[in-house]
């Protein structure tokens, strides 16, 4: 009985090559269908790695506190866009920001304060970008580095702006823009520093650096009528062994801050990344439903070949039978072959979607990634559509009457 | 005489085989009672539509919605599952066919080891047993062609190797020759009797009245019954091959123009 297996498998390859053509666009639905899963599945895990990664890359001391408490439901940090909170009166205080400053093994700090308003130079037009209003630590947090001049310094002068180098190529038509002056909603600012390009327009700060100016907090106050508003307060620990204790700690001193109210959220590691990760699941989710939709039609068109291939080879059927075959081995040997089809448009379909993924990530920020479930995805599929749609034409065939079958002329 | 020497191996009581259903239901196999046993090289002969094939699927295990009794090597077929039947078909019957009946997808070599597939023969065993069996035969130098390069001749043996290559105890044959001119049909009815001389049993359908000088019990069919049998016990052997066949012949021959 096992070699009968082999014997099928021979027997697949043999009758599809027969067909050469025919096999080959039979695949094809199915490798459209599997390529469009794996592409988005790599590209959609490459997306949501981008910020978790580089939590990782800043060496897993980081902790960041955001206004609000956590959403329990994914759904609503899908459906909520995120600049309602972003500028919602955010229930971090100045207060909080000295009370975790105080909290043993905190090693740096920095509040951001985002703000979103039109930057421009005295020759430019205005750019709208991303403000943030934060204190120097952030360099050091976020691994920002100066490519020219130097990082914030409130002690010098209050308005002085550090601006990402995009934004500066789009509003000073240059890199080196230190000492020139730029207005921020009005206000004159005078550029000491200009950042180096991170090219991460997607991570935990929410901020794309490359295109946005940072200014100190105080002048950010100034900004937004004196009212401080901290959408984010980044943490590091002096290590990595203390990051657990310094998030229970913080929870705390801010609970007693709040009057019992758990207002705020301390997250860490992948938990900032959650929001986003979240999004890019629901957004790669549906996508793949929807590409679910051409495999379904792959699978419709393997049904259709393997009923026509069943009608073809009617009398061979009868042969069979007449020759020993029982209906068993007749179900099998065509549905062996249905699998062949799906199996073989799934690997060249995974092969494939790779090929489309890493063309498509030359134009985005992050590359698709590789794992086991992709992998799993694109052959359990295709298994699971082979023997779906091959069932049917199988069973047709086994059930054949042998007379019957042997009267059919080919 | 094999009869009174050997088992029984095929035991038909009353067997009844319809077609249709209501008005339309006519009876192909009517009530034949007919026992074969091992060794025996049976010809069956008879006007067309008086049942041979219908029989001959019968006893191959082909078609197994029938009335009355078949008992196969002391098992009534009914009662045999229809995996136990395939296994049957696989082990123990080989078919020849009249139409060859070779996949024609497949060259002469994979035909020929197309049984031993259900047997589970492992493909090199399958492959050896084939050529060795094609060699018999006279085809050695034909294995790798296709079917369609075969002339009717070579193709029938090509069908008769595939039948016995799984050394089947009962071979069916129906009209073996029946598309072949002389000169084959007699290569062909020559290797189905020593077949028959090395002691299978061998059941074959015909037309032609000259075959039956192969066998060695001749039965002819009217209607779905047995009209005659050389080994039926009021019947003295030697009278039926001339007397009653010659009637037959010439009827035979005219129903052949007419329906083949």
């Amino acid at each position: 009985m096992r070699f009968l297996f082999v014997n099928h498998i021979q027997n697949a390859r043999q009758s599809l090559k027969g067909n050469r053509m025919r096999s080959t666009l039979t695949m094809l639905g199915i490798t459209i269908g599997v390529a469009s899963i794996t592409a988005i599945l790599s590209l959609s895990g490459g997306a949501s790695q981008v910020v978790s990664s580089q939590i990782e890359a800043l060496g897993g001391n980081i902790a960041v506190i955001r206004p609000g408490s956590q959403s329990e439901t994914p759904l609503q940090d899908i459906t909520q866009s995120p600049s309602p909170q972003q500028f919602s009166a955010s229930t971090l205080t100045e207060a909080d920001i000295a009370t975790v400053t105080d909290i043993a093994h905190v090693a740096a700090l920095a509040p951001m304060m985002v703000l979103s308003g039109s930057v421009k130079s005295a020759s430019s037009a205005p750019v709208n970008t991303t403000i943030v209003a934060t204190t120097p630590a952030l360099a050091k947090i976020s691994s920002l580095t100066i490519r020219d001049g130097e990082f914030l310094d409130p002690t010098l002068e209050p308005n002085t702006a550090v601006i990402g180098p995009q934004l500066s190529v789009d509003i000073f038509g240059t890199e080196d823009s230190i000492g020139k002056t730029v207005t921020i909603r009005g206000q004159s600012f005078t550029v000491t520093g200009v950042l180096k390009r991170t090219n991460t327009p997607i991570n935990y700060n929410g901020v794309d650096f490359d295109q946005s100016v940072i200014i100190n907090q105080a002048a950010g106050q100034a900004l937004n009528k004196s009212s401080l508003q901290i959408q984010q307060i980044d943490i590091r620990s002096d290590s990595v062994a203390n990051l657990n204790q310094v998030i229970i700690d913080i929870n705390k001193a801010l609970l007693k801050n709040h009057l019992g109210e758990a207002d705020f959220s301390v997250l860490s590691g992948e938990q900032i990344a959650q929001p986003t990760n979240r999004l890019f699941t629901a957004i790669a989710g549906t996508t793949t439903a929807i590409a679910a939709i051409s495999l379904l039609v792959g699978g419709v068109g393997i049904m259709n070949i393997m009923l026509v291939s069943v009608a073809e080879r009617t009398r061979e059927i009868g042969i069979r039978k007449a020759l020993g075959a029982g209906n068993g081995d007749i179900m099998a040997q065509f549905l062996i072959e249905s699998l062949a089809l799906s199996i073989g448009g799934g690997i060249s379909g995974y092969l494939i979607g790779y090929v489309v993924s890493f063309s498509i990530s030359t134009l985005l920020p992050f590359y698709p990634i590789f794992t086991w479930e992709i992998a799993g995805t694109a052959v359990a599929v295709s298994i699971i559509i082979g023997t779906l749609f091959g069932l049917y034409p199988a069973i047709r065939a086994s059930r054949k009457d042998p007379i019957d079958a042997l009267r059919q002329y080919d | 005489m094999a009869k009174t020497k050997t088992a029984p191996v095929i035991v038909l009581k009353d067997l009844k085989k319809s077609f249709g259903i209501g008005n339309a239901e006519h009876y192909a196999i009517d009530g034949i009672d007919l026992t074969i046993r091992k060794g025996e090289f049976i010809a069956i002969m008879g006007p067309s539509g008086c049942g041979k094939t219908t029989l001959l699927n019968i006893l191959g295990l082909l078609d197994s919605k029938i009335e009355g009794e078949y008992e196969l090597d002391d098992r009534m077929v009914a009662s045999l599952s229809a995996w136990r039947q395939a296994r049957i078909r696989s082990q123990q019957i080989g078919f020849i066919f009249q139409s060859f009946n070779l996949v024609s997808r497949l060259n002469v070599i994979e035909n020929v080891a197309l049984p031993l597939v259900y047997k589970g023969t492992t493909q090199t065993n399958r492959l050896k047993q084939a050529s060795a069996i094609l060699h018999n035969f006279h085809l050695g130098e034909r294995e790798y062609y296709m079917p369609y390069q075969l002339s009717g001749g070579q193709t029938q043996r090509v069908a008769i190797a595939r039948a016995l290559v799984n050394n089947p105890s009962i071979i069916l044959a129906d009209e073996p020759t029946g598309n072949l001119d002389s000169a084959a049909s007699h290569i062909i009815m020559e290797e189905l009797s020593d077949l028959h001389k090395r002691g299978n049993t061998i059941i074959m359908v015909t037309h032609n009245p000259r075959l039956t000088t192969y066998a060695s019990r001749v039965i002819t069919m009217l209607d779905g019954k047995i009209d005659t049998d050389t080994a039926a016990p009021n019947r003295p052997v030697d009278q039926l091959a001339s007397r009653p066949l010659g009637k037959k012949r010439k009827q035979s021959k005219r129903k052949k123009e007419i329906t083949i």
